[in-house]
């Protein structure tokens, strides 16, 4: 499932960013600041021999959602691709009601070549691969250079997602879930950034003495907090591990039951049960909280690194975006970041396929990924060098976690079929409103992974 | 040719070109736009479909065998006909008393009521449940903040983030929103009928409430009878609405109703198959509900 909020977030141009943004699973950083990284892109062009972007002709459609990361960006990229072939129509389909408008072209067979898979969650690619709609590109993947000559899986920062061995789209949007403070009031009270569950807690702890409600989460839509606190919280339970992820996404057969996930449960509902956890807050959507969460009626919130632009409108003066990517490692445990993509990929009935690719290999270039974290203030899914731009708070604060030895990035895994995600929104929903145990919970979802199953 | 047939069966062949005249272009009309989606619908639920492509496999009757294992669709249905039961009680009682009220009581400000009344169907359906989020908000909610003070400790329900009290938070506004139509429907009745008879009623010794019993309700009861077969359809066919604006089924699909859900499975879940079995279950209820309705009120129509 795709992350709803990825999408509607009015996520305006933000600022620029900096920082270093490295594969953070192994903990190393593409070095090397190539502070204007802007090779002559026609001259290099020729040097690659995988590139076939030369004497490109005919008409390529691109399709591409327009939500909170706007447009500029597509317009740019294209009319820059457009200059380069001279010879090639790129017919742009963009909106933000544009898969739906385009859903009929998919359903009779006629799909645009080229699709960016993003919107309000229900068009995604685990959908296009079932429908059976997107090219398998495993061969091209696997040696096909950027239009700068550099080969494109070494530079993800996500790889693309496997379906039986076959790669169909390639992750264009990286992000990480996590918990979100305010700097300026934990500085204000003397507050430090939780590191590990006992020190969440005792800052809950010390919020609620304070006389706030310390935990709010955007109710309404319990995958957030699923994504922001549950998943780091069960590869933290399980030793530091993200298999376990795998395993939940993949409905093995007992994976709800097993020790790592109910040792989440547990540190659930006993934040819960002190009373850390706002109960009003099952009755919030995502805006409400994120307000109620701004005006400090709560000091912790779950949420991917879309927020600040997203709530860019009603931000109180002096408030100051912080990022924990995971709180409940034990003492002296790594941090757990657990990330989400938005992919980009090609109809499997395109008419242009040359175009296509050479597009995609276009775009996965340092210099459309630095004007991307530019124009959208997110980051695109490319290892570059952002330290000479300018950057948000937000950013700088998770790209720091993701840079860091000290955390374990989960890969881009396999999206959980649907019907089994909206169980799982539905028994955590039960849980936090303490309907039912974490036992319940669990029986619940291995239902529902069996029914899933069959 | 017509002409030809005009001339020979002129009286009959005219009123057979008036039949066809009026009839043909509403009978497409309906079995474009009512029945083809209705049969496509049915040919629909036995397909396993994402409804985003022109993939579709046949299986038969698995749909329907669903509809049956998912523990969701008896709490759906439940939920509806919750729904139908306060709506249609409350809005016809609140319907029935405001328009006696405004017509027999003859209050001087009866126009300016009658326009209060009215006013919630004249905003969008959206708004509404805008409206109503905000009066349910725990922390900032008027209701809330009303029950606040009669309490030491500010009150926060989260109305709609209960799962015991979501289902039940929704009635009043679907009944705010319904009262104002059928109020002037009841109202229209009222008006027609005759002033003699209340006058008759009155040298009789009836007071208001006995004019009410014995006069006003069972003259009006077509109207009565009109305004709960509406409700009750719309609510089956509509609740969808205020549901997916409130609380999109949540929390815990304790305020998932059918349609709602099938909007769920259809367009959220991929299961566009399944969605159309829904649909047909709702298609198939809404009719027996129907059916029984007007058996049940079939002879209580009075006429004086």
């Amino acid at each position: 499932m795709n992350f709803k909020k990825t999408v509607i977030p009015a996520m305006l141009s933000l600022g620029l960013m900096s920082a270093l943004v490295g594969c953070g699973s192994n903990g190393g950083n593409e070095a090397s600041p190539t502070s204007s990284p802007s090779p002559s892109v026609s001259s290099s062009a020729s040097s690659s021999p995988t590139n076939a972007s030369e004497g490109l002709k005919g008409k390529l459609e691109i399709q591409y959602f327009v939500g909170g990361y706007g447009d500029t960006w597509w317009k740019e990229t294209i009319s820059e691709f457009e200059k380069m072939n001279p010879d090639l129509e790129v017919v742009q389909h963009a909106g933000p009601k544009i898969n739906e408008q385009m859903k009929t072209r998919w359903i009779e067979g006629n799909p645009p070549d080229v699709v960016y898979i993003d919107g309000d969650g229900t068009f995604t690619e685990k959908l296009l691969v079932q429908n059976e709609q997107l090219m398998d590109i495993t061969d091209w993947i696997a040696t096909a250079k950027n239009s700068d000559g550099e080969p494109i899986k070494d530079q993800l920062i996500g790889q693309p997602r496997s379906y039986d061995g076959v790669n169909y789209a390639i992750p264009l949007v990286f992000g990480v879930f996590g918990t979100w403070y305010d700097k300026a009031l934990f500085q204000k009270n003397g507050w430090e950034v939780p590191k590990d569950w006992a020190g969440f807690l005792e800052l809950n702890q010390k919020a609620m003495d304070a006389g706030i409600i310390p935990y709010i989460h955007q109710g309404q839509y319990p995958s957030y907090i699923i994504r922001g606190l549950l998943n780091s919280g069960f590869v933290t339970e399980n030793n530091g591990d993200p298999a376990i992820l795998k395993d939940i996404n993949a409905l093995k057969e007992g994976v709800f039951k097993s020790a790592p996930v109910m040792g989440m449960l547990s540190k659930l509902t006993e934040m819960n049960g002190k009373g850390y956890i706002n109960k009003a807050a099952l009755a919030l959507n995502h805006t409400d909280s994120q307000n109620q969460w701004l005006q400090h009626k709560a000091i912790f919130i779950p949420c991917g690194l879309w927020l600040e632009n997203e709530m860019k409108k009603t931000m109180p003066e002096g408030f100051d975006y912080g990022f924990i990517p995971s709180v409940t490692q034990a003492q002296g445990g790594k941090f757990v970041a657990v990330p989400y993509t938005n992919e980009i990929g090609i109809a499997k009935e395109a008419k242009n396929v040359d175009a296509a690719k050479a597009f995609l290999q276009f775009v996965f270039t340092k210099k459309a990924a630095i004007r991307w974290a530019e124009t959208t203030g997110a980051l695109m899914n490319l290892k570059v060098d952002l330290e000479s731009t300018q950057a948000s708070g937000a950013v700088k604060s998770a790209m720091s976690y993701l840079n860091s030895d000290n955390t374990i990035v989960a890969s881009v895994d396999n999206e959980m079929d649907p019907t089994v995600a909206k169980a799982m929104d539905d028994a955590t929903a039960a849980l936090l409103g303490e309907k039912i145990t974490k036992e319940e919970w669990a029986d619940r979802m291995e239902k529902a992974a069996a029914a899933a199953r069959k | 040719m017509i002409a030809e047939r005009n001339k020979k069966l002129y009286s009959k062949g005219q009123y057979t070109w008036f039949l066809i005249v009026f009839i043909v272009p509403t009978f497409a009309l309906f079995c474009l736009l009512t029945l083809y989606p209705m049969v496509r619908g049915v040919y629909t639920s036995f397909f396993d479909w994402t409804g985003t492509s022109s993939k579709m496999t046949f299986i038969g009757l698995d749909n329907y065998r669903k509809l049956f294992d998912d523990e969701i669709i008896p709490r759906t249905i439940q939920h509806d006909y919750f729904l139908v039961f306060w709506k249609v009680l409350l809005i016809l009682l609140f319907a029935t008393v405001f328009a006696v009220a405004l017509t027999r009581l003859k209050l001087r400000e009866s126009a300016f009521f009658r326009a209060v009344f009215f006013f919630p169907n004249m905003i969008s359906v959206v708004v509404i449940g805008v409206l109503w989020r905000f009066i349910y908000n725990p922390n900032l909610g008027f209701l809330n903040s009303f029950l606040s003070l009669f309490t030491e400790k500010p009150v926060s329900i989260a109305w709609l983030g209960d799962s015991d009290l979501a289902l039940a938070a929704l009635v009043p506004p679907s009944v705010w929103a319904g009262i104002g139509f059928y109020m002037v429907l009841i109202m229209s009745g009222i008006m027609g009928i005759s002033e003699s008879l209340y006058e008759s009623a009155r040298i009789d010794g009836a007071g208001e409430w006995k004019q009410f019993t014995r006069l006003t309700i069972p003259l009006v009861w077509e109207q009565i009878k009109v305004s709960l077969l509406s409700i009750v359809m719309t609510t089956l066919n509509g609740s969808f609405l205020i549901v997916w604006l409130m609380t999109e089924g949540g929390p815990d699909n304790s305020t998932q109703v059918m349609g709602s859900y099938l909007y769920q499975v259809g367009f959220k879940q991929y299961q566009m198959g399944y969605a159309t079995a829904i649909g047909v279950m709702i298609l198939v209820l809404s009719l027996l509900t129907t059916v029984l309705l007007n058996r049940l009120l079939r002879r209580e129509t009075h006429e004086w």
